[in-house]
């Protein structure tokens, strides 16, 4: 009788206090899988590779930390930094990255790549969006899986947000952007979390002797910023000739002056702070615009998207949006020619500083091929969605 | 700090199993239930 009265007592908090055990166990799992970064594999012509502290060791330990990537020639040359994933919901900036580090090769000049530039904020999605965790790409050996996370670092990294920003240049922003790595250089060195990465981007750039910086990036189809190269004014030549020389690769680049009255943005900061050629790529990406439907992995790689189809045809857009969608191939694509024509332009205004640098894939051949041709293939359990 | 966030989690979530056995309404400890599992990610230091 009395173990009867127990059972009925303690059945049902026994169940559901398993049952949340269970589901701690499995969102748990869940949670600690975005917070380890999917492997990158260096082509055979890396020379170097460290960490962001090891450029600014208070960095070390914390969700900040980065890798950096460094190609460097027998002959002196010109110092590029290139820098994918400050905004890692938007893919091609991380993937064009990707795809330099493990393709590239140089003869001549130096080049650092930092591919997961903001890593904080690989490891969360933005809230309330429903976008995928992760995104698959095809290869001729089977998938590989890369995170798509968020524009900010992750307030787990970094809380609580101030009401209004005031960042190292000293302009006003809404509280957010504390956390928006494009808008905190050139960084602080005791500041919060994505202050002192950017920081330790302007130690790259500083104990690296860079001469030109390229930020990749990609924005909504509604933004006017788009298929374009921003660009500081001591880069105004060079954006003008990758202008050219991009028609010439059959894409379309506008040109955007940074505005001086924008601060804390890397095509400003580390013009203005370093003294370096800055400028910043943009691609369409509707995968994080706004009028986008469903948010899926098909959507981040094939850019296919009804409504923002329907936007163009009504000119709401400042791109062309077709049927076909705006896949990331491409956009992948008309970033590695932005690139490799800013090597010819520095060679051509500076020869100086040029840089000789092989194994780029050629746009025309990632559109042929598809973005797998040129990644390494996956290595067993690491690449599991 | 961290021991002291932890110490903070680690009551309300011990809060919570008591709360689970005490409710005789089965809603009642499903809702405990769930609320314990968002304490037992932070218990974890689960981020």
């Amino acid at each position: 009788m009395k173990k009867r009265v127990w059972t009925q007592r303690f059945f049902s908090p026994l169940c559901f206090l398993f049952l949340a055990l269970i589901i701690s166990f499995l969102a748990g799992q869940q949670f600690s899988r975005q917070r380890q970064p999917e492997p990158i594999y260096p082509s055979a012509g890396l020379t170097a590779q460290k960490k962001l502290s090891d450029y600014f060791p208070p960095i070390s330990g914390t969700a900040g930390d980065t890798e950096v990537y460094i190609f460097e020639g027998q002959e002196a040359g010109g110092h590029v930094l290139i820098v994918g994933g400050t905004h890692p919901n938007e893919p091609a900036g991380f993937i064009t990255a990707v795809v330099l580090t493990e393709n590239i090769s140089l003869k001549r000049g130096k080049v650092v790549i930092i591919p997961r530039a903001n890593a904080s904020a690989f490891t969360h999605s933005d809230p309330q969006e429903g976008s995928p965790q992760r995104f698959g790409l095809a290869t001729p050996s089977g998938p590989r899986f890369f995170r798509l996370g968020s524009r900010l670092t992750n307030p787990v990294d970094q809380w609580p947000d101030p009401a209004i920003y005031i960042n190292p240049s000293g302009q006003k922003l809404s509280g957010s952007e504390v956390r928006n790595l494009n808008r905190c250089y050139p960084g602080r060195p005791k500041g919060l979390l994505t202050e002192r990465v950017a920081y330790g981007i302007m130690e790259v750039i500083r104990q690296e002797k860079i001469d030109l910086g390229i930020d990749v990036h990609e924005s909504a189809p509604e933004y006017p910023v788009i298929n374009a190269i921003v660009f500081h004014e001591n880069s105004s030549e060079l954006a003008a000739l990758v202008s050219m020389t991009m028609e010439a690769y059959g894409f379309n680049l506008r040109l955007e002056a940074s505005p001086p009255q924008l601060r804390g943005l890397s095509h400003r900061e580390w013009g203005d702070a370093a003294g370096i050629m800055a400028v910043l790529l943009e691609t369409a990406n509707a995968s994080h615009g706004r009028l986008k439907g469903r948010p899926s992995p098909a959507l981040v790689v094939e850019g296919k998207d009804k409504f923002y189809t329907q936007a163009a045809r009504l000119g709401r857009l400042f791109v062309a949006y077709p049927e076909s969608g705006l896949p990331l191939k491409e956009r992948v694509a008309r970033h590695l020619a932005a690139i490799s024509s800013l090597f010819q332009g520095v060679e051509e205004i500076y020869p100086e500083k040029g840089l000789r640098v092989e194994g780029i894939p050629e746009a025309r051949e990632v559109l042929e091929k598809g973005l797998g041709a040129f990644l390494h293939p996956p290595k067993e359990a690491s690449q599991k969605p | 700090m961290r021991i002291f966030y932890w110490l903070l989690v680690l009551y309300l979530a011990l809060n919570l199993v008591l709360v689970l056995f005490r409710d005789k309404k089965p809603w009642n400890q499903a809702a405990a239930a769930l609320v314990l599992i968002l304490f037992l990610l932070r218990l974890f230091l689960i981020q």
